[in-house]
């Protein structure tokens, strides 16, 4: 009896593995090993152009001396994570769970929805520079004078909520796909019962949306905390800092400054993913009650 | 929190009347939310028919003075744009194909099996999305062209490459982006949150795990395969960094990185950008509407998959 | 209009020389006679040698007309050259990112574009070739060349770098403006006083919807430092081991620059609603700004109407002051081909091709020849320009921290523009930050 429990065990641990193996080849040697690759150079001093030098914890000092890091990168990191995920998580999760009612046009919306998202980050960065420009169309609507994307007070804030705006659509259709793994019969029974919409909504599909409101969450968080594409193309950081965030700074020390600075780049990145890594544990359990990650 | 603990009332008039308020605050949020998100696209529309020089001049509305200069200029200037067009559909279907396939497979298996080391891998695979992509884009270079170590590792006379030497190859943009932590964590949580009914028959019937992943877990989570397709075509297609980086030759360009052209350095000629960022995302828009009868469908079978 | 279309033809030709693939079935007389080398290239008849050295070049796109330019020449090098295969390479994206992970990795071309910006850091680092000896090899001299655009590619006494083109500063004037105001036009013998004055008397804000600013002076390093030479101060330091920002003269300066605001004869972009002055140029409402030989064209394709003229920036207490923008040929010290890496530059750079590059009217030849060409006497404007590199010039280079230098030289004037911080605490404050970046 032993035996054949450890031997199902043994199949099943081969079968794993075969299950994961395609994947787990490829992304040991892009992911992992480009990871490690990173560690390691946070503890150099590696200007691209010569070979790293070993320079022990020199890069981690000198990012935590930084003021640009400590006086505007991290703060402004933080703010837009908070501000930003909350609001895409509720709206796409209303927005999907509009969608899975039995409406007419259904597919109509659905397709409407999803136009933010397709275009890429880029592209759909030059378009809000050029909607928000002093000339651009959303003064032209509103009958207002402000330059959206020069002013310290209101950069920041276009960019979020471009981001959600943008983001909202694919996040819809990850919970959308989830909502519709809900049987239809838990929803009847309810009914049966006599939940009413609300409780049906916070007593039925939110428990049985976890896994995927905690994907969502988590991706959200980590998308958030590496916020960079938008502020490269719409900013660059500026007006005075105001939008200068972390993953920002990262690439501003590796390939924009005068003088390359890879090796602190990498322990800011080694600092950025302790902080997320921080942040995803603690929020998971905020959702999931406690556990480890792999958990659930 | 079962449902049974739901306080029971029954079906009455009032009921309906909540229903049609209900029904109509979604359909208000619904519209107002279709409205926002044609915005910009129909004003990228609007202007991208407009002359250079009406970049920002109203009427925004209607594209008066109307001309389609700037599609002819995106046309025109360069006779690479074809292959850039199908460089880009090759990329992004193969990436697609095979990272849905992979993705499946490992999710799958996070979600289901036991095995060694399984957490340490799915946490592993969680921090190296933590990482920001600025700094591992040196290491991965490395890795795609000559190598980590540059030469190789020599063992007496045989040499192992540390690196593919894919540069300006569509399979160094290809070979990495096939396996993606994203996709893996999704199908994990989906996987996780779907009805084990199914699977346990099958495998009561004696199909191992692989005929029951192929062919009961495979085809009832469509929706989600679909899902993680779309976006995994939709990241292939408007992929810019990496394909900048491998790619050198103009006729190897993905359509992204041809159209970039257009971006001057001093600047921007608005419209033209904005009737290149049109034709970029058209492919997306009619591969989402092909998709869009699947997701229909695959409603109807997970009602029915209940049995 | 013609000459366009001939260049976009040979572009279409020269395509399809590096891809060696179809026909062209245009029958248009430039077209044929590269069908011709064409099928010298694809049945390797005559001409092109059993073994052709392959000299990849790299480059940013910076609009698809000037790509077509370079690849002109490109095309015409090959006909003269049938031995060297030049593969062009150009970035689309964020050029110095994908030019240092190709060098970090080896795998950068013979040839690229290096930046008067951050060239040094390539040079130091014993990433370029030193061209000297391969000039003098083929009879090339520095006193060929602009001499300011020699010494910002020179270190250690060696040039790095073939200047490819460059720009500086020219004072752009509305003509319309000025005989509104009935003023004359500006020469090249203005001082500061004249420019004060006549921003003075060109400015009128009667119309609130489209105000008229005499002169604009965005708070950016790429204008501001011309002032600071005008006075007599300078950025940085000779040796570049200190930066000067807090110097008297650089003070001075920046009280003058962001005394036309203050004074209501100026403005910024932004307080006119725009990103550019150049844009605020063309709807005249900026009536005379500072900018290089880039807004000729888009004045061109954007303000067809507009009439303007340009003379070299007006003197400062301390005579001409100028900026340089210019970005050289480089060659990586890796090529495995020196010889036919040079024989491209030297091309690219010879009189014949910069006389194309001149008539082109996108950028201006690095030359000193060309001072004299047709082109320039009857560009007036093209010529202010390039006589600027004569007058005071300085390469806009700032040494290993540049980026710093130029991001605080930015936000000490919006600090003064914006928040009214005194000129000198600004300034100050920039010098601090600098020098706490050079630690």
């Amino acid at each position: 009896m032993a035996v054949s429990i450890s031997r199902r065990k043994i199949s099943e641990a081969i079968n794993g593995y075969l299950f994961v193996s395609p994947w787990l080849i490829i992304f040991t040697i892009f992911s992992i090993v480009s990871l490690l690759y990173a560690v390691y150079l946070s503890f150099t001093s590696y200007n691209l152009l010569k070979p790293p030098q070993w320079w022990g914890l020199d890069g981690y000092r000198r990012v935590f001396d930084d003021d640009l890091f400590l006086t505007k990168a991290l703060p402004n990191t933080f703010k837009y994570v908070i501000i930003v995920v909350p609001l895409q998580t509720i709206l796409s999760l209303v927005l999907a769970f509009a969608m899975d009612q039995k409406l007419r046009f259904r597919r109509l919306f659905r397709t409407v929805f999803y136009l933010p998202s397709v275009t890429s980050s880029v592209v759909i960065s030059l378009i809000f520079i050029w909607i928000f420009a002093p000339q651009g169309i959303f003064n032209q609507i509103t009958r207002l004078s402000i330059n959206w994307l020069d002013d310290p007070r209101t950069a920041f804030y276009v960019i979020m909520g471009m981001n959600i705006f943008t983001t909202s659509g694919t996040l819809m259709l990850i919970f959308l796909a989830g909502l519709q793994d809900i049987s239809p019969s838990i929803y009847e029974a309810a009914q049966i019962d006599g939940a009413n919409a609300v409780q049906t909504f916070f007593y039925i599909t939110i428990p049985m949306l976890r896994p995927v409101i905690f994907f969502v969450v988590t991706v959200g968080v980590i998308g958030c905390f590496q916020v960079f594409d938008q502020i490269f193309v719409m900013t660059a950081g500026g007006p005075l800092d105001s939008t200068t965030t972390i993953t920002y700074l990262i690439y501003k020390w590796a390939f924009r400054d005068t003088t390359i600075k890879m090796g602190q780049a990498s322990a800011l990145a080694v600092v950025l993913t302790l902080i997320i890594l921080a942040v995803t544990v603690l929020q998971r359990r905020m959702i999931e009650g406690s556990g480890s990650m792999a958990e659930r | 929190m079962t449902v049974s603990s739901l306080s029971r009332s029954g079906v009455n008039q009032s009921a309906i009347l909540l229903d049609r308020i209900r029904k109509g605050i979604f359909y208000a949020i619904l519209i107002f939310w279709t409205v926002l998100s044609v915005a910009p696209l129909y004003f990228t529309l609007v202007f991208s028919l407009k002359p250079i020089a009406d970049a920002y001049t109203p009427p925004i509305w209607w594209p008066t003075p109307f001309t389609l200069a700037n599609y002819e200029t995106i046309l025109k200037t360069f006779d690479l744009f074809p292959r850039w067009v199908i460089n880009s559909v090759n990329i992004s279907i193969i990436v697609t194909l095979f990272r849905v396939l992979f993705c499946a497979m490992a999710g799958y298996a996070f979600a289901r099996i036991e095995f060694p080391l399984k957490k340490l891998l799915f946490n592993l695979l969680l921090i190296s999305m933590m990482m920001p992509g600025v700094v591992t884009l040196i290491p991965s270079f490395l890795i795609i062209g000559p190598g980590l170590i540059r030469g190789g590792i020599s063992l007496g006379s045989l040499t192992i490459p540390t690196g593919f030497n894919l540069i300006d190859t569509p399979w160094g943009v290809i070979l990495p982006g096939v396996a993606d932590a994203f996709g893996v964590f999704m199908m994990t949580q989906f996987y996780k949150s779907f009805p084990k009914e199914l699977e346990e028959a099958a495998m009561m019937d004696g199909s191992g795990r692989w005929g029951t992943f192929f062919r009961i877990v495979l085809p009832i989570s469509q929706t989600q395969l679909l899902t993680l397709a779309l976006l995994t075509f939709q990241g292939a297609w408007n992929n810019f960094m990496w394909p900048l980086l491998v790619l050198r030759s103009p006729e190897n360009f993905t359509l992204p990185i041809g159209l970039q052209w257009f971006r001057g350095e001093y600047y921007t000629l608005y419209s033209v950008v904005l009737a290149g960022s049109l034709f970029n995302t058209l492919p997306i828009l009619i591969i989402f509407f092909v998709f869009q009868r699947y997701f229909i469908r695959s409603i109807a079978s997970t009602g029915s998959k209940e049995g | 209009m013609k000459s366009l279309f001939k260049l976009m033809s040979v572009l279409l030709a020269v395509t399809m020389l590096l891809t060696a693939c179809g026909t062209p079935a245009t029958p248009e007389k430039v077209v044929e006679t590269i069908k011709e080398t064409v099928t010298v290239k694809e049945t390797q008849i005559v001409e092109v040698p059993a073994q052709q050295t392959v000299v990849r070049l790299s480059g940013w796109a910076s609009s698809p007309s000037e790509t077509a330019l370079l690849q002109s020449l490109l095309y015409q090098f090959s006909v003269e050259n049938p031995d060297i295969l030049v593969k062009y390479e150009p970035i689309t994206g964020d050029y110095k990112q994908a030019l240092l992970t190709s060098i970090a990795s080896g795998t950068e071309p013979d040839i690229y574009y290096v930046d008067i910006f951050w060239w040094l850091e390539l040079a130091t680092n014993d990433v370029l070739l030193p061209l000297d000896d391969l000039m003098s090899a083929s009879g090339v001299k520095r006193e060929d060349f602009i001499p300011s655009l020699v010494d910002a590619f020179t270190y250690n006494d060696k040039l790095y770098g073939i200047a490819k083109d460059f720009n500086t500063l020219g004072m752009f004037y509305n003509k319309d403006l000025f005989d509104k105001a009935g003023l004359d036009y500006p020469t090249d013998d203005w001082t500061w006083d004249d420019l004060k004055a006549a921003a003075a008397q060109l400015t009128d804000t009667s119309d609130a919807n489209k105000p008229v600013y005499g002169f604009c002076t965005p708070p950016d390093p790429g204008r501001f430092p011309a002032f600071v030479f005008q006075n007599g101060g300078s950025v940085m330091t000779d040796d570049f081991s200190d930066t000067t920002l807090d110097s008297d003269a650089a003070i001075g300066a920046a009280e003058f620059y962001t005394s036309f605001r203050a004074e209501g004869s100026g403005a910024l972009p932004s307080d006119l609603g725009e990103g550019w002055q150049g844009t605020l140029f063309g709807k005249g409402q900026c009536a005379m700004v500072y900018e290089g030989g880039w807004l000729i064209p888009y004045l061109r394709d954007q303000f067809p109407g507009t009439k303007y003229g340009v003379v070299m920036p007006p003197a400062g207490p301390a005579g001409e002051g100028n900026l340089i923008f210019t970005v050289a040929w480089g060659i990586s010290a890796n090529t495995k081909n020196p010889d036919a890496a040079w024989r491209v530059v030297n091309f690219l750079t010879s009189e014949a091709s910069q006389k194309t590059v001149l008539e082109s009217g996108f950028a201006l030849p690095s030359r000193q020849s060309l001072q004299d060409s047709d082109y320039l006497k009857n560009n007036a404007n093209s010529a202010a320009i390039f006589n600027g590199s004569f007058n005071g010039a300085h390469p806009f280079f700032w040494g290993s921290v540049g980026s710093d230098v130029n991001d605080q030289m930015g936000k000490a004037l919006e600090r003064i523009f914006k928040e009214n911080q005194p000129v000198a605490d600004a300034m100050k404050q920039a010098a601090e930050a600098v020098r706490s970046a050079m630690k």
